[in-house]
């Protein structure tokens, strides 16, 4: 006698419903026609790669000696950076404190409010912060300050997004609890908004912090003082050395804050 | 009711919690120190608001339209350049995802290595790379989407080894009590398992690389950044009005479009 009755069941193979179609070769088959287009399109030939890789290797070794004699040059330039950033993030920290409570659904005073706020903050980040920081370069002159101006409106952008769509995610019996005691708008906002969101606005207030250190190091290119234009003037010269040294502060100085930052958010979280 | 305890902060002893004030404390402080070095002048600011008028009003001309076909073309260029970038970056994460993910790696020593090898990726950002793409292969494309492949590995290798961190073991376990390999486990268990938080990272990559892409032109790096910073430095503000509103029209359209999929993933709609 079996124990398990390993028999075919009675029901017809017929009646089965059919194997589900694969439709993944096709997926893979379009995606890498549309790639090769692009290739042909772009003019990107693998010889020219090929030589490039050659190429690369002997062009990487001329960064081999970084050349720290102008090191307190270069740290100053990047206390510059870090300082830009810093000015660009708390900017954007106040637009977006007042934007964002308008730009979500569940706080918004009235739909006209959310769809211009929604609005506002969309055309702040799609406008890109190079772009931003050539229009304040040639309002302002040349500076750290311009920079620091593109990077506040930028990310203001990014930041009330995010706060928006924090404030958005609140439990509804928060929002009810606090409007029933009669709070008006700016009520709302601080006492069921804000400290609700308040652990995770600050996740994305280190995230916007980090990123504009990133981009800030880059402004100079246009300008907009910092190390970027160091970097900038140091590669047009082919001074090698210098470059790897720049190149090596903007790594280290990067990763400092990268680190800081994941530190400071395991803590919060 | 006085209007003073209307305002009363919501914490025990009506007074603002101390973390929050130190925190407003340290950052006033600090902002205060460096505003020497950022050359924050008020005056100066309050006295540009007339040129930045003066700016807005000369992008109000009218467009020079025999610009489009070259805009045109320029933006296909920015848009094929994100895609390349990219799709490059996809096939190189998925591998350096698996080793960088802590239940995922094959040893905790290569989980150490690439997390740092990613980390050093994503630190600088993507024009800088191009400045030394640009010298080492040329002027064109093909620098520009170098750039954006190498640091997008950076962050899409990070977001997706935090999916893979995240899956569900019970499935893992499932699959190995199969007696399936080490390959199989993490092909038929964990990559299905994270790849909708996958595609959420590649729209959000997307996103961020087409930004990257359109002023990667600036260092001669193809895309549309070169005939910005051209039609800038020229004061050809009857092009500069048009570019402006590409770029805004393209990310905008990718944002909203992302946006949209990014939520019918989270409702479980597409996967």
């Amino acid at each position: 006698m079996k124990l398990v009755d390993t028999t075919p069941s009675a029901v017809p193979a017929a009646t089965l419903p059919p194997k589900p179609r694969n439709p993944l070769p096709i997926w893979v088959a379009a995606t890498l026609a549309i790639l090769w287009l692009i290739i042909i399109d772009l003019d990107i030939s693998f010889e020219v790669l090929a030589y490039g890789v050659a190429d690369m290797g002997e062009y990487f070794s001329r960064y081999g000696q970084p050349d720290f004699s102008d090191l307190s040059r270069y740290l100053a330039l990047m206390g510059v950076t870090l300082a830009t950033a810093l000015w660009g993030t708390t900017l954007a920290l106040v637009v977006a404190f007042f934007l964002a409570p308008l730009a979500a659904r569940n706080f918004a005073p009235n739909p006209i409010a959310y769809r211009l706020a929604r609005e506002t903050l969309n055309f702040m980040r799609a406008m890109p912060d190079l772009l931003l920081a050539l229009i304040f370069v040639s309002a302002l002159g040349l500076g750290p300050l311009p920079g620091a101006l593109a990077l506040g409106v930028h990310t203001a952008g990014f930041l009330g997004k995010f706060f928006a769509e924090s404030l958005e995610r609140i439990d509804n019996g928060v929002c009810e609890g606090v409007a029933s005691t009669g709070a008006n708008f700016p009520q709302m906002v601080m006492y069921a908004g804000w400290p609700s969101i308040l652990r995770e606005a600050l996740g994305y207030v280190l995230y916007i912090l980090d990123r504009n250190v990133r981009m800030a190091s880059v402004l100079g290119l246009v300008g907009a003082g910092g190390i970027g234009l160091a970097l900038h003037d140091t590669l047009r010269l082919f001074e090698y050395g210098q470059s790897a040294a720049l190149i090596l502060v903007i790594l280290a100085t990067i990763l400092i804050i990268d680190y800081a930052s994941a530190w400071l958010r395991r803590r919060l979280g | 009711m006085t209007t003073v305890s209307t305002w009363r902060w919501p914490t025990p002893d009506g007074r603002p919690p101390l973390p929050l004030l130190a925190g407003m404390t340290v950052l006033l402080a600090m902002l205060w120190l460096t505003a020497p070095v950022v050359e924050v002048d008020f005056v100066r600011l309050a006295g540009s608001f007339g040129k930045m008028i003066d700016f807005a009003a000369q992008m109000f001309v009218a467009p020079d339209w025999a610009y489009v076909p070259q805009l045109l073309a320029k933006m296909l260029e920015t848009i094929e350049m994100t895609l390349l970038g990219t799709a490059i970056a996809i096939v190189i994460s998925l591998p350096m995802g698996i080793l960088a993910a802590r239940n995922a790696t094959p040893h905790v020593a290569v989980y150490r290595v690439t997390r740092d090898l990613l980390s050093l990726m994503r630190a600088l950002p993507e024009l800088v790379w191009a400045l030394v793409f640009v010298s080492a292969v040329g002027l064109g494309p093909l620098p520009g989407v170098m750039a954006l492949a190498f640091v997008t590995v950076g962050f899409m290798g990070k977001f997706f080894a935090e999916s893979i961190e995240v899956v569900d073991n019970k499935a893992v376990e499932g699959v190995r009590a199969h007696g399936a390999g080490w390959l199989q486990v993490r092909l038929f268990a964990m990559l299905p398992q994270a790849l909708p938080d996958f595609v959420g990272t590649v729209m959000y990559i997307l996103d961020h690389n087409l930004r990257a892409a359109a002023i990667l032109g600036l260092v001669g790096a193809g895309g549309i950044g070169y005939d910005l910073v051209m039609s800038m430095r020229l004061f050809q503000y009857e092009r500069l009005l048009l570019i402006a509103l590409a770029i805004y029209l393209v990310v905008t359209v990718l944002d909203r479009a992302s946006d949209r999929l990014r939520s019918r993933i989270i409702h479980g709609k597409v996967l």
